[in-house]
C-alpha cells in the first residue's frame, strides 16, 4: 500500500507544482490546494498504514491506527483551509483592482 | 581608568558639549571654547620628555571587553609620545587658526566643525596610545569617519559629498583589511597586545601558523598605505582637499596621514628583518614618493600641490622605514629610521605651515589658482616671510629643517644601496635614483608654488576680492610654525635625545645607546653632490615648465588612477542593478522555478553525497481492490487538472480530488479525518466558486514550448524528489525500531483524559494548544478577509 | 516558577482577542497595546534573568509529561530572542500610533499585531516540532493579513505572490514533519535529538541528513536564505513603514532561529557537510543581498533588500560552528532586530517629511531636520559595523571566530559585503541627507518630525550601549552559545523533568 500511496503522492506534487509555475491566478491557487492534499496524504502514509482498528477506543481492537498523525493532520487540513480561503479572496481582490489575472501582467517594474 | 585615559577620552567629551557652548554662547566664536583642551593636553604631555635621563614607559589597562581579548591599555614610549606631542600641538595651532579662519557666521554650524575636529583628535590619540589591536582599529576606524565629516562639511557642495564618500571608502576598505589582519596576529600570537605580540616574535623557538605569517603582514599594510595615502591608494587625499583648510593642515597633512606611517613604524620589531616587509614597503614608498612630485607640477591649484606634495612626503618616510627595517640585520640601515622619524616631524612643521599659508592666500584673494595670483609678495609681506621659510625647508634648502632630513634621506637611501641581503645588490641601486629624481621634481615644485604666488605680476582683475594682508590672528599659528621650521633647523639636536631616540627605540628595540648627531656641513660628501644636483635640474625643469605641461600626461591636473575608482564604482551600481534584474523579474513562476530547481539540486545532491536512497518493498501493507480504484481514479483526475480549460471544470475536479482523498482516509481507518476533510472540501468548493465565478476564463495559456517543457521537468523532479524522500524515510522506519509516541496515547486516552476517541482527546487534551492556535488561525483569516474586502485604500494615504 | 515561560505568548493572545471588541474605540485600543508590549519587554526581560541564574525554565502544558505532550521550552537564546522581539514590536507600535492610517486602525490591526507576536514568540518557546508549525502559520497568517492591509494594487499584488510562495513553504515543512515522525516516531525536540543521534548510529543518517536538509529549505525560505529569498523586497516595500519595520525585524529571524535550533539540537550529525551548506548559503545570502542593496534607488527598498544580506551574517555564525562564531551569530541577530526597526522608522519619519522614498527626490534633510539626520547616520553606521557600536562587536565576533577556524574565504565575503553595505548605507545618506536642501522653509515649518523619533532614539541608545558594554552583552550570548552546542543541557532539562 504504502508504494503505491507514495507514488500517487509524487503525482501530486508534481501536478501541484506544475500549476504552481504556471501564469494564471486559478491555476496557482489549485496548485497551492493540490499541494495541502498530497502533504496530507503524505503524513497519512509515512505514518505507517498497518492494519488495525480506526482510533476509538470503544473498539476495543488489538491494534489501532496511529492517532497521532490522523490529529496532526486534521489541525493542518484546518489551518490549509483557513490559508487558502485568506488566499482565495486576495486573488479575488487581486483580480478585480488590477482587471487581470495574468501574472505575466502582473510583475510590476523593477523601480515601482 | 588613569590620566591617560582620560587624556584620550577628552577630547570625546568635550565634543558633548561644543554644541552647549555653540548654542548658548552665540557670539563668541565656539573655537575659543575649544583651544583650552588641546593646549592643556600638549603641556600636560610635555612633562612625559626624557630630558637627561631615558625616557620611562607609562603603561596603563582598563577592561573592557576581555571575553573577547579586548581591553583599552594605555602604552606610552617614544614613538606614540612624539605623535601625541604632534596631535596636541599642531592641533592647539589649528584651532587658534580655524577661528579666524571660519567666520561665525549665522549658517555656519561652527558646532559641527569642532565636534568632528574633536572626535578626531581623540580617536587620533587612542591609535596613538592603545596597545591593544582592536581598541586601535576602533580608534582607527573613527578617524577615518571624522575625517570623512570634516571634508564633508560644507555638505552642500557635490565635491565636497564625492571627496567624503572617497575618502570613507577607501580607508575603511583597508580598515577592513588590517582587521583581518590584527585577528590573524591574535591566532598566531594568542593575545591582541602589540608589546605581548613583539615580545612573542622575539623569542627564538616560539610556535606558530607561519602560513599567517605573510598575509597578515599584507593586510596590515593595507590598511596603513590606504590610510597613508601610499600609491595606488592616493587618489582619496587630492579630492580631500575640499574640506576646510585648517582642516587639510591638521589631518590631510601632519596627523591622520601620518597614521598609516605610525602603524608601520609600531610593527617594524614584528615584521621588520624580513624580505617581504622590506621590498614592500621600501618599493610603495619610492613609488609614491615619485609620482607625487611628478603629480603635482601639474596642478594648478595651490592646495592640490600641496597635496601631491603630501603623498611624496609619505612615501618617502614610508620608504626609509622600509630601508630601515633592514636595520634587524645590518645597523648600517639604522640612519634610514633616524632619517624618518626626524622627517616626520619636520614634515609636519614646514607642511603644517604652508597650509596655513595657503588658506591664507585663499582667505584674503578668494582663489588658490596660480594662473590668476601673483605678485603677492609686497601686498603680504609676513605670508611672504613664512611662506619663503616652508616653501625652501620644504624644497631642502640650509639652513631649515627640511634641508637636514633630506639630507638623510640621501644618506639613509646610499647607506641602504650597501646592503648585502635581500638582493639589494641586485637592485638597490635604483633607491637612490629614483630618490633623486624626485627631489628634482619636489625642487620644481616648490619654485612653481613659490614664484607663481608671490613674484611675478600681480593680477588683480582676475581675482574675487582686494588682497591685503591676513589678521594677525590667522598668522600666529603659521608663524610658530616657521619659527619650529627655522630652530630645529638650526639646532637639530635638541630634538635628537629628547624625542627622536626615545621614537627609535620604540622602532628599533634591539638598539641601546644610539649615537644620533645631526648637523649641516658633512664635507662635499656624495649627498651635498646629490642636492647640488636637485637645484640646478630641477630650476632647469621649473624653467621649461611649458614644454613639460604640454605633453599629454601632464594636461590634467586630475590623476589618471580616478579612472579606475570612477569607472569602478559605476560598474559596481550598474553590475548590480543587472544581477539583481535578473533574479526579481517579479514574475512568480521564476521565483518558483529557481527555488524549485535550488530544492531538487540541493536535496539530490544530499542523497547522491550519502547514498541515502533505500526502498524497502518487504515491509508493505495489503492493496483492497477498491483502494485501487480510488487511487487510479485520484491519479487520473490529477493529471487532467492542468489540461483543463474551463475554470468551473477545474474547480470541482480539485473538489472530486479532495472527496477522493477523503475516501482514501476512510479507507485508511481515519473517520474523524475523513468528516473534516469532506467538510473543508465542500466549503472550499463553493468559495472558489464564489471567487471565480467573476473571473474570466483560463485561456489556453500559449507559451513557448520551452517553457512548457522547463515547468514540466521541474514538477516532474519535483515529484521525483518527494518520492524518493518518502521511500527512503519509509526504509528507514523500517530499519529502526522508534515506538512512536502516540502509544502513550493508546493508552491513557481513558484512564487519565476519560475520552474514546483517540484522535478527539489529542486535539482537545493532550495537544490543545495546537487546536486552539489553529482555530486563531481561522480567526485571524477571517478578520483578515473582512478587512480586506471592506478596506480599499489608495497609495500613499498613510505612511 | 514556571508557568512563567507561557507569559509572552498567552499575554498577546488574550489582549489581541480583546482589542477585538473594541474595534472602534482607538484610544482604548492604543493605551492598552502600549501598556502590553512595555509589560511585554520587562517579563521577557525578567524571564532571561531566571534563566541566565537557574537554568532552562520549562513548561508542560496540561501537564502531560514530555515527550508526550507539547512542551514550552525557555532556554537563553529562546527567550534572548522573546525580550529583542518584544522590544521590536514595542518601538513599532509606538511609531504606528503616529503614522498608520485610523482606517488601517479600526479594521483590526492591533489585534493581528498581537497575534503576530503570539505567533512569533511561540516560535521561539515552543519545544515541539509540529507545534511550531502552528505557531508559525499563526505568525505567517497574522503577517499575511498585516502586509495586505489598506488593499491598495501594490499591495494585492505583491502580497499574492508572497501568500503562495509562504504556503508553499508551508506545505513543505509539513511534508518534512511527517518524514521526520516516521523516520523518529516523535515530535518533541529533546525526544528527537536523542533519536535522531541514535538513528544516526544505527546508520540511517543519510536520510535524516537529507531530512535535515529539506528543514533547512523550509526555514530558509521563511527567512529569505538565498535562493529563498525573492518574496522579500517587494513585500516589505509594499505596506506601511511601521508594519514593513515590525515584519522586517521579526519575520525573518524566526526562520533563522529554527534554523539554529534544528541544527544545534536535533540534526547534530553530518555537521561538516550540513554546516558547510548552511556556511555556503550564508555566503550567496550575504552577497546577493548587498547587491541588491547597491543596485536600488529607494530608502525603503534598500532598507528591505539589506534585511536578506544580514540574515547571511546570521546563520554564517551557525555554519561556523564554534562558540564565539555561535555567540556573534545571536549579537548579530539582536544587533540587527534593533537596527534595523530603528531604520526602517527612520525611513518612515524621511517619508513623511518628504513625502516620498526615492533617494533622487530628496536631499539636505541634514540642515533642516538634523536630529533625524544624525539617528538616522549613527543607526547606519552600527549597520555597518563601524566601532564601537554593536554592529562592529558582532561582525568582529564573526571574523575572529571564523578565521580562528580557518573559514577564510566566507571571512573573506562577509567583510567585502561588510564594505559594500557601508557604501549602501552612505548613499543614503549623502542623497537624504547632504546636499542642497530640496525642502523648502516654509515645507519644513509644517513638518515637524519630534515626536516621530521618539521610538527609534531607545534602539539607536540600545544600540551604542550594545556596543559600549559589549563584555556583558557577550558573556550572556557566549553562555547562549554554549548552552546550545551542548544539546545533553537541553535534552536533560526537558525530559527527566
Amino acid at each position: 500500500m504504502e508504494i503505491l500511496m507514495i507514488l500517487t503522492v509524487g503525482v501530486l506534487v508534481s501536478v501541484s507544482t506544475y500549476l504552481l509555475l504556471t501564469k494564471s491566478l486559478l491555476r496557482v491557487v489549485l496548485g497551492i490546494v493540490l499541494l495541502s492534499h498530497a502533504a496530507h496524504l503524505l503524513f497519512l502514509t509515512m505514518a505507517g498504514l498497518k492494519e488495525g482498528a480506526p482510533p476509538l477506543l470503544g473498539e476495543e481492537a488489538a491494534s489501532y491506527a496511529d492517532p497521532l498523525p490522523q490529529a496532526l493532520i486534521l489541525t493542518a487540513i484546518v489551518i490549509g483551509f483557513g490559508v487558502t480561503a485568506f488566499l482565495l479572496v486576495l486573488s479575488y481582490r487581486t483580480y478585480k483592482e488590477h482587471k487581470t489575472d495574468d501574472l505575466e501582467k502582473l510583475r510590476g517594474s523593477a523601480d515601482e | 581608568m588613569s590620566t591617560l585615559h582620560l587624556l584620550v577620552l577628552a577630547p570625546f567629551i568635550m565634543a558633548i558639549f561644543v554644541p552647549f557652548f555653540y548654542k548658548g554662547f552665540r557670539r563668541i566664536h565656539t573655537g575659543w571654547f575649544v583651544l583650552a583642551l588641546p593646549l592643556l593636553l600638549f603641556i600636560y604631555l610635555l612633562r612625559f620628555i626624557p630630558i637627561g635621563e631615558p625616557l620611562q614607559v607609562v603603561k596603563e589597562t582598563m577592561d573592557w571587553v576581555p571575553s573577547l581579548g579586548i581591553g583599552f591599555n594605555i602604552y606610552l614610549d617614544g614613538l606614540s609620545l612624539l605623535f601625541a606631542l604632534l596631535i596636541t600641538g599642531i592641533g592647539t595651532l589649528v584651532v587658534l587658526y580655524s577661528i579666524f579662519y571660519i567666520a561665525n557666521k549665522k549658517d555656519e554650524p561652527l558646532n559641527n566643525f569642532y565636534v568632528y575636529l574633536l572626535m578626531f583628535m581623540g580617536a587620533m590619540l587612542g591609535v596613538v596610545l592603545s596597545d591593544n589591536l582592536i581598541v586601535i582599529y576602533v580608534f582607527w576606524e573613527l578617524t577615518s569617519l571624522a575625517s570623512s565629516l570634516l571634508i564633508a562639511y560644507w555638505f552642500h557642495k557635490e565635491k565636497s559629498r564625492y571627496g567624503a564618500q572617497k575618502s570613507m571608502l577607501i580607508t575603511v576598505t583597508g580598515g577592513f583589511a588590517m582587521l583581518a589582519g590584527f585577528c590573524l596576529l591574535y591566532i598566531m600570537t594568542g593575545t591582541f597586545s602589540i608589546q605581548g605580540i613583539i615580545s612573542f616574535f622575539a623569542e627564538s623557538g616560539a610556535i606558530f601558523n607561519e602560513a599567517l605569517f605573510l598575509p597578515a603582514m599584507i593586510l596590515i599594510l593595507l590598511g596603513a598605505f590606504t590610510k597613508s595615502a601610499q600609491f595606488p591608494f592616493h587618489i582619496w587625499l587630492p579630492d580631500a582637499m575640499e574640506a576646510p583648510t585648517p582642516v587639510s593642515a591638521y589631518l590631510h597633512s601632519a596627523t591622520m596621514v601620518k597614521a598609516g606611517i605610525y602603524l608601520v613604524a609600531r610593527f617594524t620589531p614584528v615584521f621588520g628583518g624580513t624580505p617581504e616587509w622590506f621590498w614592500i614597503i621600501t618599493s610603495f614608498g619610492l613609488l609614491t614618493l615619485i609620482w607625487g612630485s611628478i603629480s603635482a607640477i601639474r596642478q594648478v591649484d595651490l592646495k592640490a600641490i600641496l597635496a601631491f606634495s603630501t603623498i611624496s612626503q609619505l612615501g618617502l618616510i614610508m620608504a626609509l622605514l622600509g630601508l630601515g627595517s633592514a636595520s634587524f640585520i645590518d645597523n648600517v640601515a639604522e640612519v634610514a629610521i633616524i632619517a624618518a622619524i626626524f622627517h616626520l616631524i619636520n614634515h609636519a612643521t614646514f607642511k603644517g605651515s604652508l597650509f596655513m599659508v595657503v588658506g591664507i592666500v585663499d582667505h584674503e584673494t578668494g582663489t588658490r589658482d596660480i594662473r590668476k595670483l601673483g605678485g603677492l609678495m609686497a601686498i603680504m609681506p609676513i605670508t611672504f616671510t613664512i611662506s619663503i621659510i616652508g616653501i625652501a625647508s620644504m624644497a631642502g634648502l640650509p639652513p631649515f629643517n627640511g634641508f637636514l632630513s633630506k639630507e638623510m634621506f640621501f644618506t639613509g637611501v646610499l647607506e641602504a644601496t650597501t646592503l648585502n641581503i635581500f638582493n639589494v645588490q641586485t637592485l638597490g641601486f635604483i633607491f637612490p635614483i629614483v630618490a633623486w629624481i624626485a627631489s628634482v621634481f619636489t625642487f620644481a615644485y616648490c619654485m612653481i608654488m613659490f614664484f607663481k604666488t608671490f613674484t611675478g605680476k600681480y593680477q588683480p582683475e582676475k581675482l574675487e576680492k582686494k588682497a591685503h594682508e591676513a589678521p594677525i590672528g590667522l598668522l600666529i599659528s603659521p608663524i610658530v610654525l616657521a619659527s619650529l621650521v627655522v630652530i630645529f633647523g638650526l639646532f637639530p639636536n635638541m630634538l635628537s635625545y629628547t624625542i627622536i631616540e626615545p621614537a627609535m627605540q620604540s622602532v628599533l628595540p634591539y638598539v641601546s645607546d644610539p649615537y644620533i648627531n645631526i648637523y649641516h656641513w658633512h664635507g662635499f660628501n656624495a649627498e651635498l653632490f646629490m642636492t647640488i644636483g636637485v637645484v640646478l635640474f630641477g630650476t632647469v625643469v621649473f624653467l621649461n615648465l611649458k614644454r613639460w605641461q604640454e605633453t599629454t600626461f601632464f594636461l590634467h591636473e586630475r590623476d589618471p588612477l580616478n579612472r579606475f575608482y570612477d569607472g569602478g564604482l559605476e560598474g559596481l551600481v550598474a553590475g548590480s542593478q543587472r544581477v539583481t534584474n535578473l533574479q526579481l523579474t517579479g514574475l512568480l513562476r521564476d521565483y518558483f522555478a529557481y527555488m524549485m530547481v535550488f530544492m531538487i539540486l540541493l536535496l539530490g545532491w544530499t542523497f547522491f553525497r550519502y547514498d541515502a536512497v533505500a526502498f524497502n518493498f518487504v515491509d508493505v501493507s495489503e492493496i483492497s481492490p477498491y483502494l485501487w480504484i480510488i487511487t487510479l481514479a485520484l491519479i487520473a483526475a490529477t493529471i487532467s487538472v492542468p489540461f483543463i480549460q474551463h475554470r468551473v471544470t477545474a474547480i470541482i475536479v480539485v473538489g472530486v480530488i479532495g472527496f477522493l482523498i477523503a475516501l482514501l482516509f476512510v479507507v485508511f481507518r481515519a473517520p474523524d479525518l475523513a468528516l473534516t476533510q469532506l467538510l473543508v472540501e465542500t466549503v472550499m468548493v463553493v468559495l472558489f466558486l464564489l471567487c471565480f465565478y467573476h473571473l474570466p476564463e483560463l485561456r489556453k495559456e500559449s507559451f513557448k514550448a520551452r517553457f512548457k517543457m522547463t515547468n514540466l521537468i521541474i514538477s516532474v523532479g519535483m515529484g521525483a524528489i518527494v518520492t524518493l524522500i518518502a521511500f527512503s524515510a519509509h526504509a528507514a522506519r523500517h530499519g529502526l525500531s522508534f515506538e512512536p509516541i502516540s502509544q502513550y496515547f493508546v493508552e491513557n486516552s481513558v484512564p487519565l483524559a476519560g475520552g474514546y476517541n483517540m484522535v478527539n482527546v489529542i486535539l482537545v487534551d493532550f495537544r490543545g494548544l495546537d487546536t486552539m492556535l489553529e482555530v486563531l488561525v481561522l480567526g485571524v483569516a477571517a478578520l483578515g478577509i473582512v478587512a480586506l474586502i471592506k478596506l480599499k485604500m489608495k497609495e500613499g494615504q498613510d505612511i | 516558577m514556571n508557568n512563567i515561560v507561557l507569559l509572552p505568548v498567552l499575554i498577546p493572545f488574550l489582549v489581541g482577542v480583546i482589542l477585538i471588541l473594541f474595534r472602534n474605540q482607538l484610544p482604548i485600543q492604543r493605551f492598552v497595546s502600549g501598556v502590553t508590549t512595555l509589560g511585554l519587554v520587562g517579563i521577557s526581560a525578567y524571564i532571561t534573568y531566571l534563566i541566565y541564574q537557574d537554568g532552562i525554565i520549562t513548561l508542560e502544558l496540561g501537564n502531560w509529561p514530555a515527550p508526550f505532550g507539547i512542551v514550552l521550552v525557555g532556554d537563553l537564546f529562546a527567550s534572548i530572542m522573546v525580550v529583542f522581539a518584544s522590544i521590536v514590536a514595542a518601538a513599532c507600535l509606538f511609531f504606528a500610533f503616529q503614522t498608520l492610517h485610523p482606517d488601517r486602525e479600526k479594521y483590526y490591526f492591533y489585534p493581528f499585531f498581537f497575534f503576530l507576536l503570539t505567533g512569533v514568540n511561540g516560535s521561539f518557546l515552543t519545544g515541539d516540532i509540529f507545534n511550531l508549525f502552528v505557531f508559525f502559520e499563526v505568525m505567517l497568517i497574522s503577517s499575511f493579513v498585516l502586509i495586505v492591509m489598506g488593499g491598495t494594487k501594490y499591495q494585492l499584488r505583491e502580497s499574492f505572490k508572497y501568500v503562495v510562495i509562504s504556503t508553499f513553504g508551508s506545505m513543505f515543512f509539513v511534508i518534512a514533519v511527517a518524514l521526520l515522525y516516521s523516520v523518529t516516531g516523535t515530535l518533541n525536540y529533546a525526544h528527537l535529538a536523542e533519536r535522531v543521534a541514535e538513528a544516526a548510529q544505527q546508520g540511517q543518517s543519510g536520510i535524516l541528513t537529507v531530512i535535515a536538509i529539506l528543514f533547512l529549505i523550509v526555514f530558509g525560505l521563511k527567512g529569505a536564505l538565498v535562493p529563498l529569498h525573492f518574496w522579500l523586497p517587494n513585500a516589505y516595500f509594499g505596506p506601511p513603514t511601521a508594519i514593513a519595520a515590525l515584519l522586517g525585524g521579526l519575520l525573518t529571524k524566526v526562520g533563522v532561529y529554527s534554523i539554529m535550533r534544528t541544527h544545534t539540537l536535533i540534526f547534530t550529525h553530518n555537521q561538516d557537510f550540513t554546516l558547510t551548506i548552511i556556511l555556503i548559503l550564508a555566503g550567496l545570502t550575504m552577497f546577493f543581498g548587498v547587491i541588491g542593496a547597491v543596485s536600488k534607488f529607494d530608502f525603503k527598498r534598500i532598507l528591505a533588500i539589506h534585511i536578506v544580506s544580514q540574515v547571511g551574517y546570521m546563520i554564517m555564525g551557525l555554519g561556523i560552528g564554534t562558540t564565539m562564531a555561535i555567540a556573534g551569530s545571536i549579537y548579530i541577530i539582536t544587533h540587527n532586530m534593533i537596527v534595523k526597526t530603528a531604520l526602517f522608522l527612520f525611513c518612515g519619519a524621511t517619508e513623511k517629511v518628504t513625502g516620498t522614498t526615492n533617494l533622487k527626490k530628496m536631499s539636505g534633510l541634514l540642515k533642516t531636520h538634523p536630529y533625524l539626520g544624525w539617528l538616522f547616520f549613527v543607526a547606519a553606521i552600527s549597520l555597518a559595523g563601524i566601532p564601537p557600536l554593536s554592529g562592529f562587536f558582532s561582525k568582529f565576533a564573526l571574523v575572529l571566530g571564523g578565521l580562528e577556524a580557518e573559514r577564510y574565504f566566507i571571512v573573506f565575503v562577509s567583510l567585502v559585503v561588510g564594505l559594500l553595505t557601508l557604501f549602501s548605507m552612505v548613499k543614503i545618506f549623502m542623497y537624504v541627507f547632504w546636499g542642497s536642501p530640496s525642502l523648502s522653509p516654509e515645507e519644513v515649518k509644517k513638518t515637524k518630525v519630534g515626536k516621530l523619533l521618539i521610538p527609534g532614539i531607545p534602539l539607536v541608545i540600545i544600540s551604542i550601549l550594545m556596543g559600549i558594554l559589549a563584555e556583558p552583552v557577550y558573556l550572556l550570548f557566549e553562555a547562549a552559545a554554549n548552552q546550545m552546542l551542548d544539546p545533553s543541557i537541553y535534552i536533560n532539562s526537558v525530559i527527566k523533568e
